[in-house]
């Protein structure tokens, strides 16, 4: 039991330390200065990678330089009633008679009573409309978008739908049917 | 003795005349005999206009009907795309709080008599958005008064087509003297909605917003550098990779 209990950390650490070689983008980025965190690869071998908010527009422009000229998806989701809420961008190199492009996910943590992230609009204009939508269904402010506005519920809509914690109002028109 | 030969022709003029009297039959072949009420239902049900009016997967299924295949003009359907003209609406497809305004618009606007087919689960009860939805109306018929519930999810056109029959039945059972009973009873909204009205965001000038122009200055700081677009960027590199090459 010792020996198992001394023996496992060891074997832990060797198959993170796997993980970090395995990372490319996330060793250039440490050797560039970009503090952040190796969440996992997933079983696709993309890297996602956790970043502070206040660090996002440097950690992103870092990465725009090093190819990542697509923001292919930007969504967001809830950790559960009380935790964290979650942007997330999936970024790939977008070229002529690519095969297989390379990828990275970036996470960025924010707490649900201080939902502000600066916006990535102004590094890849397809976050236009999904951050829109982010901020429409969770209600992530992204600072420095240029029309945060809600783009799928109506305008005068209250509360943030997608929450967890988010309790439907019982409208006339949202009552069971019977 | 002289036979008379006149006597047994108009005798057999009698009993074999040469044709049958014809009055009767020119009367029942140019002179109908009916009623207002069914003469009106008739015309009704054989041209029921629906109106062209679609929000989800339901519509693929209309729009099934319309094509030959299931060909639904036989019946004196002629889609309409305007709700002024049409007298029949089948709400094919799910139905939002923010579409609902603009259903019961289009309902309103168009002329009595009108029809409604709720096609759908969701336009039933919500259907499979009926749990837990932030949005989705639990059943059109909420918002409208529905002469014929279409099940299915979505159904097949076959049974658009039972449920124009049945909504033909059930006009040609309707009289003018009952049109006024036929007005909905028990449609009230228990809760007021509460929400404080904006504006309109939707002003048609989305993309040439002065905000659009250039980052404000905290996140121009914060990128640090200029990002130039991605086919300029592309652009300088081949046109670096070019010089390289003549060097």
């Amino acid at each position: 039991m010792a020996e198992e209990k001394t023996t496992k950390p060891a074997a832990e650490e060797e198959q993170e330390n796997a993980l970090v070689e395995q990372a490319k983008i996330s060793q250039w980025l440490i050797k560039n200065g970009f503090a952040h965190e190796l969440v996992e690869i997933d079983d696709t071998g993309v890297e996602v990678l956790q970043v502070d908010r206040q660090f996002l527009l440097p950690f992103s422009t870092a990465l725009y330089a090093y190819g990542f000229n697509y923001l292919q998806c930007q969504g967001a989701f809830d950790l559960g009633p009380g935790k964290d809420l979650v942007s997330f961008y999936h970024l790939i190199k977008a070229k002529d008679d690519v095969y297989q492009p390379q990828e990275v996910r970036i996470k960025v943590h924010v707490p649900r009573d201080d939902a502000t992230i600066p916006s990535v609009y102004w590094i890849w204009k397809a976050a236009d409309w999904q951050e829109r939508e982010s901020y429409d269904m969770y209600g992530i402010v992204y600072e420095g978008h240029p029309n945060l506005k809600r783009i799928l519920m109506p305008e005068d809509w209250v509360g943030w739908p997608l929450r967890k914690d988010y309790i439907s109002p019982d409208f006339f028109e949202l009552q069971e049917a019977y | 003795m002289v036979m008379s030969r006149k006597a047994p022709t108009s005798a057999n003029d009698l009993i074999n005349p040469v044709g049958r009297p014809t009055v009767t039959q020119d009367l029942s072949e140019n002179v109908i005999l009916t009623s207002v009420d069914d003469l009106y239902n008739w015309a009704k049900l054989s041209s029921l206009w629906p109106m062209l009016y679609g929000t989800a997967c339901c519509f693929i299924e209309f729009a099934a009907l319309i094509g030959s295949r299931f060909d639904f003009d036989r019946y004196g359907l002629v889609p309409r795309s305007s709700p002024r003209q049409s007298d029949l609406l089948i709400t094919a497809g799910t139905v939002t709080m923010k579409m609902a305004p603009a259903l019961v618009r289009l309902y309103e606007q168009m002329p009595e008599p009108r029809y409604v087919i709720a096609m759908g689960a969701c336009t039933i009860t919500g259907g499979m958005f009926s749990v837990d939805s932030p949005s989705a109306v639990r059943g059109v018929d909420k918002l409208i008064p529905v002469d014929v519930y279409l099940p299915g999810c979505p159904p097949r056109p076959e049974a658009i087509v039972d449920a124009v029959i049945k909504l033909r039945k059930k006009v040609s059972n309707e009289a003018l003297m009952e049109r006024g009973n036929l007005i909905q009873t028990n449609r009230f909204h228990t809760i007021s909605h509460e929400m404080k009205a904006v504006e309109p965001i939707l002003d048609g000038r989305y993309l040439s917003t002065g905000t659009r122009i250039a980052p404000p200055k905290q996140i121009a700081e914060a990128i640090g550098m200029p990002v130039p677009p991605a086919l300029q960027a592309e652009q300088a590199q081949k046109a670096v990779v070019k010089a390289k090459g003549k060097a």
